[in-house]
């Protein structure tokens, strides 16, 4: 296969290698095909804890300079309070240098519209058009703003937080708890809204110098040191954040991961507890989702992978709680973005309240296995292959939403070709670990030959 | 027409139109790749674009590895001075100098503290051309530190270096126009340094110009109506980044930014004996200024790289151009407006000598200039079509034509920063130069 240079356009913005393929110069033409979009006004600017973070960011300043906006610097913050941020600042858009969880060698640019969430497909085009056109609205020298600095915004979103949950309830258990912040954004405000609810804390990995500990997702394999020291701490939860603070893992007070998909279910059964609403989440998250709205008789809404499809899905239908499967929670109330801080706030709410520990509240949820796995197979081979598998299925309950996903009664499968990696990605849950296995490997083994045919 | 003048000391253009971000961390970029590892300061004068020209300077620098050393608003010459000091890679100057407040540019400068030379230049050129860039991985970034106040030092060096003593003994009052440029507030802490009382008009670093910032008798209408007023004994006027200055005499004559260069050259003469240099278009009152020293000048084409390389190159003593700038080798070699006021003080107080007094021993002579404006593409073709107009006069082509009839010098040349062509005549007689100048402007208008 031929190397490709790894710069990723996409929904979710821009990503690429620093130094080889994400260089200032296109950060630059980026930022200034952003302020060409949205017009001269105010753009947040912040960043993850990247080491190239400050060199993009200056780009990225001079690109939004140059075209007349007035950017306001935030710092390093989780990309949810960002995104918070913008909107209760009425600014007309932001941007945030950061790569999410990829490998540190990564970064990127998020572009946030006005409304204080990602640009959805419709805006995205229409950026990227100008993006590709080349062809700039440069402001004239004497309209060129010089850039701000706000610190400390991110207390207005640990105040919204605040206003939301029962804080005096949270604060009377005195939670013990351990967090494992990646050396993320997240450590720049976890540690205020843990002490604002009560909680003794024992922070982990709260440098942001650039040094990550260990791999940025919250999957169980890299939470290793955060398991151990729950035990030791005796805390009653651990929790892990990614880089940029969105998604949020659960580790239970026996010093057990529970995987990032229980801490949706979690949310979602807590927050349909006190308030019922239709529910949105993406194709691939756990069928307990299911269940649970089908107990509180509320709708399910399935949309296609990608958080701002989610978030769409809530805005327009309502939703009182939705999310994805990888730990990623959206509670409107706070504002309508995956959100660590939210969740664990929602997450000790729920302790508080029903006066159980964090594994007897999970127990529910161990009835579902979900297995994820992946196969290389370039992108052309991978929707062919896609195709084919749809034909031979299609007697069943297929949704072709995003790539395929057959739902039966108690199990599922889903097939989808990724859009930022030559990878097929593959899942599949039920009520049995052994089934959910054969299910993997039975349609591992079926895209596979589907694959050598193309060949 | 869309106006962008790439030379081999920097890149220069309009904000909104050609001096887009994206050009600057190319050339930034190719800059950071050609110098070798170590830090590399940043400055820039007060112009509304300075701020999005330097973001994008420091992204470009860091992005090729090196620590930079933000030195906010700072004239040129003190950046040049500081790149020594710190022992620093080299330093990115934001300032486009006299030119008006739409415009902005980059001046590239050595380890050494000078404008890139010819061969620099033209590397660099070669590796923006090429557009491959040593762009780092940046596991780790190099540092960005900011320097609050960057002038101290160099006013704490400068004061030692000139005879304060004398010049604060004589009380002087001087009017200083710094136009709102890099070097407003810091005339503050020269004449602190140098003992004077400050009259001070434009001197906020807001990026506002009052008037273009060129250091000429037609901006020097207040400063000299200041000076009446307030019976100072000198007027001086800056550009934006500290490298020209004119002078304004305690009569209140508004005095051609050719005589900054003599003036001074007929005191530091005196006492540094050594050859002057010059460019070709300066008008020729060095030369007998030089004479009565018996020194040589050597003339090298316009601008200060090329004048400051030749200073060094053949250890001359003093550097300077018609524009007002110039450079000491004793201080540093660098156009410096600082220096300059600093000299010009001090010779008034050493000599005790008015101003004017002294003007008035520089040869008289008089220069005229006009422009006419003309296809990019062209520039040079009709330049060399002058030739046909003095068949017989000797002929310097170092920089455009120079011709050398017996009383008076003709010089054509094509603009390195615009797209026209100066025309420039010197002679005793003010009608002489005239005459000469006209000739070759009808004759370049029938050509084209």
């Amino acid at each position: 296969m031929k190397r490709r240079l790894p710069l990723k356009v996409s929904v979710s913005g821009v990503r690429g290698i620093v130094g080889e393929s994400l260089t200032p110069q296109i950060a630059a033409r980026f930022a200034s095909a952003f302020g060409t979009y949205l017009g001269p006004g105010t753009f947040l600017i912040g960043q993850d804890t990247r080491p190239s973070g400050t060199m993009l960011k200056k780009a990225v300043l001079s690109g939004l300079l140059a075209t007349g906006c007035q950017p306001v610097e935030v710092g390093v913050l989780p990309i949810p309070t960002i995104l918070f941020l913008t909107r209760e600042k009425q600014a007309r858009g932001a941007v945030v240098v950061t790569a999410s969880h990829n490998p540190p060698e990564w970064n990127g640019l998020k572009f946030i519209g006005p409304e204080g969430i990602y640009l959805r497909h419709s805006q995205v085009e229409e950026f990227l058009d100008i993006f590709h056109q080349g062809e700039f609205t440069l402001a004239p020298a004497e309209r060129i703003k010089s850039p701000l600095q706000e610190k400390n915004a991110g207390e207005l979103h640990l105040e919204r937080i605040l206003s939301k949950i029962k804080v005096k309830s949270i604060r009377r258990c005195r939670f013990r708890v351990v967090v494992d912040c990646a050396n993320g954004a997240g450590a720049v405000l976890i540690p205020r809204l843990l002490q604002e609810l009560g909680c003794e804390t024992l922070l982990l990995n709260t440098d942001i110098g650039g040094e990550f500990a260990h791999q940025s997702e919250p999957v169980p394999e890299n939470l290793g040191e955060l398991c151990r020291r729950v035990k030791e701490f005796r805390a009653d939860l651990g929790l892990a954040q990614d880089v940029d603070a969105d998604r949020l893992a659960l580790v239970d007070e026996k010093g057990r991961p529970l995987g990032e998909d229980l801490t949706l279910s979690l949310a979602v059964a807590h927050v349909l507890r006190k308030k019922r609403g239709p529910v949105a989440v993406n194709l691939s998250a756990s069928m307990a989702i299911d269940d649970l709205a089908a107990r509180y008789r509320v709708p399910v809404i399935r949309t296609k992978i990608g958080e701002i499809n989610v978030v769409e899905a809530m805005l327009e239908n309502g939703a009182v709680i939705g999310g994805e499967g990888n730990g990623g929670v959206i509670w409107p109330e706070v504002h309508p973005c995956r959100d660590s801080l939210a969740a664990s706030g929602l997450i000790l709410e729920m302790l508080a309240e029903s006066r159980q520990p964090l594994s007897s509240l999970a127990a529910e949820f161990k009835r579902y296995y979900l297995i994820k796995e992946k196969l290389e197979c370039p992108a052309e081979v991978a929707f062919r292959a896609v195709v084919e598998l749809r034909r031979r299925y299609r007697a069943e309950r297929l949704s072709t939403l995003d790539g395929l996903k057959i739902s039966r009664e108690d199990s599922w499968v889903h097939i989808r070709p990724s859009n930022t990696e030559p990878i097929i990605r593959l899942m599949a849950e039920s009520r049995s670990a052994a089934r959910s296995r054969r299910l993997i490997e039975k349609f591992k083994k079926e895209i596979k030959d589907t694959i050598k045919k193309f060949r | 027409m869309k106006l962008l003048k790439l030379n081999l000391s920097g890149v220069r253009g309009i904000v909104g139109e050609t001096l887009t971000p994206e050009l600057i961390i190319d050339f930034s970029s190719a800059f950071g790749t050609m110098q070798p590892p170590g830090p590399i300061l940043v400055g820039r004068d007060p112009r509304k674009s300075g701020p999005m020209v330097q973001e994008a300077v420091i992204s470009a620098l860091l992005s090729t590895g090196h620590e930079v050393i933000n030195l906010g608003i700072c004239p040129t010459p003190v950046i040049q001075f500081l790149v020594r000091h710190y022992r620093a890679a080299g330093a990115v100057s934001i300032t486009a100098g006299h030119n008006p407040g739409e415009w902005n540019a980059l001046t590239f400068i050595n380890s050494e503290g000078t404008w890139l030379n010819e061969f620099q230049g033209s590397e660099l050129l070669d590796i923006y051309h090429l557009g491959r860039f040593a762009h780092k991985k940046l596991k780790k970034s190099p540092p960005v530190m900011t320097e609050l106040n960057p002038e101290e030092i160099y006013f704490s060096w400068l004061r030692r270096r000139i005879r304060t003593d004398e010049i604060g003994r004589a009380r002087f009052k001087v009017v200083v126009d710094p136009c709102n440029g890099a070097g407003a507030l810091m005339v503050n802490k020269l004449c602190e340094a140098l003992g004077c009382q400050l009259i001070a008009i434009n001197n906020e670093p807001s990026g506002y110009f009052p008037h273009d910032p060129e250091p000429r008798p037609r901006n020097a209408g207040e400063v000299a109506s200041l000076v009446r007023a307030t019976g100072a004994d000198a007027g001086f006027l800056l550009n934006s980044d500290v490298s020209r200055v004119s002078l304004v005499t305690e009569t209140g004559e508004t005095l051609s930014e050719e005589y900054t260069f003599p003036t001074v050259a007929s005191y530091w003469l005196k006492q540094h004996r050594g050859p002057v240099v010059t460019n070709l278009s300066t008008s020729r009152m060095i030369d007998g200024v030089a004479g009565k020293f018996n020194l040589p000048v050597i003339r090298t084409r316009v601008g200060q790289s090329a004048v400051i390389q030749t200073m060094l190159q053949e250890d001359a003593v003093l550097a300077g151009e018609g524009s007002g700038g110039l450079a000491a080798r004793e201080f540093h070699p660098a156009f410096d407006g600082f220096v300059t006021i600093a000299l010009v003080l001090e010779m008034m107080a050493v000599e005790q000598k008015k101003l004017s007094e002294i003007v008035r021993t520089l040869p008289r002579l008089h220069i005229v200039k006009d422009k006419i404006l003309c296809p990019p593409h062209r520039l040079h073709t009709l330049v060399t079509e002058t030739r046909k107009l003095y068949p017989m006069a000797p002929v310097n082509s170092l920089d455009g034509l120079l011709f050398d009839l017996k009383d008076v010098w003709v010089q054509v040349r094509a603009s390195s920063t615009e797209p026209m062509i100066r025309i420039i005549a010197e002679s005793p007689s003010e009608l002489r130069a005239r005459v000469e100048v006209e000739k070759v402007v009808a004759f370049l208008n029938r050509l084209l």
